[in-house]
């Protein structure tokens, strides 16, 4: 059976006997070990913060450290702070929880993996490193060599996202550090969360009442806005929602000139593009009606101007919703679309939906820039036309792109028949 | 222009969107089964949603009246235009990191 050994020291803060202040890093590290009983030789240590990839981090370590026959798995959480700080004792405390329910991860996980050595891997937590200030990756590597050495653990594993100072990236340089010690160094293999600050941004109150009042007012729409009982049940669930979903669903405070005129300006490209969207469907049903079905489909690049996120989607999704354009990949400003007929390529380089979302979010000025065809934004990926070479083809092995696919090229291809 | 002028003129404004609407739908289905390969199918799978339910709601809404269900039709193919483009992304983005290479002239699969 696991169970969880608390290695606090005595120095670490918020601890009861709390007053050696002159002991250094392996003091904790000593003492970690004869409250964590015994540590063999193939120990892991896991540096922990409350990272966004920090639980798959703890699954890949906890199914290795079962399958690989590791006595224990160290999660510790290296101090930025130094016992007697002002707040010190506030963020023990926060690390203490952060260890607690990584520790708890970690059991659970333990406990549901199915390798025979799952049952013998020890927890550990401890936080070190609370007696100086570090300073870097090399004082960070020291005391984590240090407590690996007393308690025999001879690997770590990074979480990718980990930083032990907030918000500089100190992953590589700690990597490299670790790598002139006798550790062994891993960085979990689990995946990133990609932009994963634009799926989880700042709770502000600006952004909680526009939420709020989104709901409510979507609510009230739905229902009777003068029926008491759909007030009230609006009113709940427009706070649940606004309370949940504040930190993922708006990536800017709303502001007083310029969400009403975004709205304002969207009020207008509405016609526009449902005209755009018109006009292309007739296009599109002549060319699928005609028995000589005269497409001649390419990818394309395009390099866009209109800034990330909300602009960016919904130029995407306007050309999307235009047939005979639809956009497959957003990499940075580079939109890679794909256009049955030259007709709809054309117009997709000639920049109207580009110009017009730029009108929506950034008003009149910016939407006189020139078009992407005029700042030689533009590729064609496919067909006689083609200026680049198709991002995908090299991972075919073949020059698919000039001369139109080859047929022989991938087995896999004839599937998508 | 007297009621009942204006209510058969509404019957038959219904009748015309709806029959668009049946039109984009057969063409967006005639497209799926003739184009090539999946992107050029996502292209034309969007047109039944766009105008086909486009139309196909406008005529909802002219038949209840802009109050109430009506309203709420709109509501229903504003949703639809999110949405739409969104999976139609998302199908084409899935099937480029498979690495399937678009139909293009000259290609035998067809």
């Amino acid at each position: 059976m696991w169970w969880v050994a608390d290695a606090d020291s005595p120095s670490d803060a918020g601890d009861p006997g709390d007053g050696s202040a002159d002991s250094v890093g392996s003091t904790a590290a000593a003492d970690a070990d004869a409250a964590g009983g015994p540590a063999a030789a193939g120990s892991v240590i896991v540096p922990v913060e409350p990272t966004s990839t920090l639980r798959s981090t703890i699954a890949h370590v906890a199914e290795a450290a079962a399958t690989g026959g590791a006595p224990a798995i160290h999660l510790v959480e290296i101090a930025s702070w130094r016992n007697g700080d002002p707040e010190s004792d506030e963020r023990a405390a926060a690390a203490e929880r952060v260890l607690e329910r990584a520790a708890a991860w970690t059991a659970a996980d333990l406990d549901d993996s199915e390798a025979p050595g799952a049952a013998d891997v020890e927890v550990v937590t401890a936080v070190i490193g609370a007696d100086d200030y570090l300073f870097g990756a090399d004082d960070y590597v020291r005391v984590l060599a240090e407590y690996a050495e007393a308690n025999r653990a001879d690997r770590v594993v990074l979480d990718p996202e980990y930083t032990p100072v907030g918000n500089t990236t100190l992953l590589q340089p700690l990597e490299f550090a670790l790598s002139n010690t006798s550790l062994s160094v891993e960085t979990a293999p689990v995946d990133r969360p990609t932009r994963r600050e634009r799926f989880r941004t700042e709770a502000t109150t600006g952004r909680l009442v526009a939420l709020f009042g989104l709901s409510l007012g979507f609510y009230l729409l739905l229902g009777d806005p003068t029926y008491w009982f759909d007030a009230v049940t609006g009113v709940a669930t427009a706070a649940i929602v606004s309370i949940t979903l504040s930190r993922v669903s708006l990536d800017s405070d709303p502001a007083i000139p310029r969400t009403p005129m975004r709205i304002l300006r969207g009020l207008v490209y509405v016609p526009v593009l449902l005209f755009e969207i018109l006009k292309a469907n007739l296009v599109v049903a002549r060319v699928i009606l005609d028995p000589r079905l005269p497409i001649e489909p390419t990818m394309n690049r395009m390099r866009v101007i209109v800034g990330s996120g909300l602009p960016l989607m919904t130029l995407a999704n306007s050309i999307t919703l235009t047939p005979g354009t639809l956009t497959v990949r957003a990499r940075d400003s580079d939109l890679y679309v794909h256009s049955l007929v030259p007709w709809a390529r054309e117009g997709l380089f000639d920049g109207s939906l580009e110009r017009w979302t730029r009108f929506v979010y950034y008003g009149r000025r910016s939407a006189r820039l020139p078009t992407p065809r005029e700042r030689d934004d533009v590729a064609i990926l496919q067909g006689d036309d083609a200026t680049e070479e198709l991002p995908i083809a090299a991972a075919d092995g073949g020059d698919v792109t000039a001369e139109g696919a080859d047929p022989t090229a991938d087995p896999e291809e004839v599937t998508d028949r | 222009m007297s009621a009942a002028a204006l209510e058969t003129a509404r019957v038959w404004l219904v009748v015309a969107l709806t029959l668009f609407g049946l039109f984009f739908t057969l063409v967006s289905m005639t497209g799926v089964l003739r184009l090539p390969d999946v992107y050029s199918r996502a292209h034309t799978a969007s047109q039944a949603d766009t105008l086909g339910a486009g139309f196909g709601l406008a005529a909802v809404a002219l038949t209840v009246g802009l109050a109430g269900a009506g309203f709420k039709s709109v509501l229903l193919l504003f949703f639809i235009f999110l949405t739409n483009p969104t999976a139609a992304h998302a199908i084409a983005r899935a099937a480029f990191e498979e690495g399937i290479v678009p139909w293009t002239e000259g290609d035998d699969r067809r």
